[in-house]
């Protein structure tokens, strides 16, 4: 299924800037995700491109995130974003998928379901390069980013050290809190209030001037 | 759920334990049921994740300077970062560089650390002017050793310079020098 071409899934393929693009009419008022599964369900064998292209357009970016927290690798949650949503489509048109207000448990346990074969593919793929070496030019796009990395940093530099060290350590590192205590000689509870607090002075920091009341 | 605001926002702290690994499977599971069919929330862990994006090639990049750990450097190394590490005693003068290959450069400061409760680092010129102190820096007193990074990109700029760095632990009887540094820096 996942080998298909993406030809036939014209809502959720041509990437999620296409989905951003459609604008559907008969959505135009706050819709549940379920109903436009069920528009989806009883359009069979028809095509409702509209209520597909909505759809994609809410669980695209949704089931990105989930794939950014489990693989983090930006790449690699863009096709499993892909995947997922292809899947989904593919059951509903196909009526698999009886209950549409379930549409949700559906999506979580697709996104488990090929996070585990995404990961043992990772596992394969990297016990290649351990055995023949990374090809040219095979480098890990870097993951797209909207802020300005020079205000970034100014905002960074304005923190106190043990916030920027707290920052560097959860999001360079990838520590959890208890982790940042280990090596910063704090408590757990402590190593959160400061990340808790760092953080909110960076989102202070790159508001635009006059965001905030 | 509808695609609209949330009756029962996730919190950030809440949503920072997930991003990070902190919640139980049974905790996340709950949160990815609700995530995944609110776009509010969805809305606040995208912010959430472009930050912590942002700071991770910020940091990788050589945009932010910081007081890192012993993990920090090796996890820089495993990374592929190109890492240029100066390990300097108490007293001790460095000749330091970093080269436009160079992603980035340690300073080891080695310090007896044992009974220290908040550190602090004086850093001037070579003949004591600009004074500029780093309060209370995060230190882990075992390691025996503080580790600045400093960012990469604006030091690939400077010219020559020498720099004087003073480690100073503080109490409430005041303060004592710990060790002095001296860094004699050439540009690449």
């Amino acid at each position: 299924m996942c080998n298909e071409t993406a030809s036939r899934y014209t809502s959720c393929t041509e990437d999620s800037r296409y989905a951003r693009a459609v604008h559907a009419p008969s959505f135009a008022e706050p819709v549940e995700d379920a109903a436009l599964a069920r528009a989806i369900a009883a359009a069979a064998p028809r095509i409702d491109a509209g209520a597909e292209a909505e759809l994609c357009r809410r669980l695209a970016p949704r089931v990105r995130l989930y794939g950014l927290r489990h693989l983090r690798d930006s790449q690699a949650a863009a096709d499993l974003s892909q995947e997922v949503l292809l899947i989904t489509l593919q059951r509903l048109r196909a009526g698999e998928l009886r209950q549409p207000e379930k549409l949700v448990s559906f999506v979580l346990g697709t996104c488990r379901m090929l996070v585990l074969e995404l990961r043992r593919g990772a596992a394969r793929r990297e016990g290649l390069l351990r055995t023949y070496g990374e090809p040219d030019g095979a480098l890990e796009p870097d993951e797209p980013t909207l802020l300005d990395s020079q205000r970034l940093s100014r905002c960074m530099d304005a923190l106190t050290e043990r916030e920027r060290s707290v920052l560097v350590l959860s999001f360079y590192g990838d520590s959890s809190a208890h982790e940042v205590a280990r090596e910063l000689a704090m408590t757990p509870g402590n190593a959160r209030v400061i990340r808790h607090r760092a953080l909110e002075r960076v989102r202070r920091c790159l508001e635009p001037k006059g965001a905030r009341p | 759920v509808k695609d609209s605001a949330c009756a029962s926002p996730i919190e950030l702290p809440r949503l920072l334990e997930y991003w990070l690994g902190e919640l139980s499977r049974e905790e996340s599971e709950t949160l990815e049921e609700h995530y995944l069919s609110c776009a509010a929330c969805a809305g606040r862990l995208e912010e959430l994740s472009g930050l912590a994006s942002a700071i991770r090639e910020g940091f990788r990049g050589g945009a932010i300077r910081a007081v890192v750990t012993p993990s920090i450097a090796e996890t820089m190394k495993r990374d592929g970062m190109r890492l240029r590490e100066y390990r300097v005693a108490p007293g001790d003068t460095v000749e330091c560089t970093i080269h436009a290959a160079d992603d980035a450069v340690i300073g080891r400061l080695q310090a007896p650390l044992a009974g220290v409760r908040r550190l602090d680092a004086i850093c001037t010129g070579e003949s004591g002017e600009g004074e500029m102190r780093l309060e209370d820096i995060p230190f882990d007193p075992r390691s025996g050793e503080v580790l600045f990074c400093p960012a990469a990109a604006p030091l690939k700029a400077r010219p020559a310079f020498t720099e004087r760095w003073r480690l100073v632990a503080v109490d409430a009887a005041g303060e004592r020098a710990i060790g002095e540094y001296t860094f004699v820096h050439a540009p690449g």
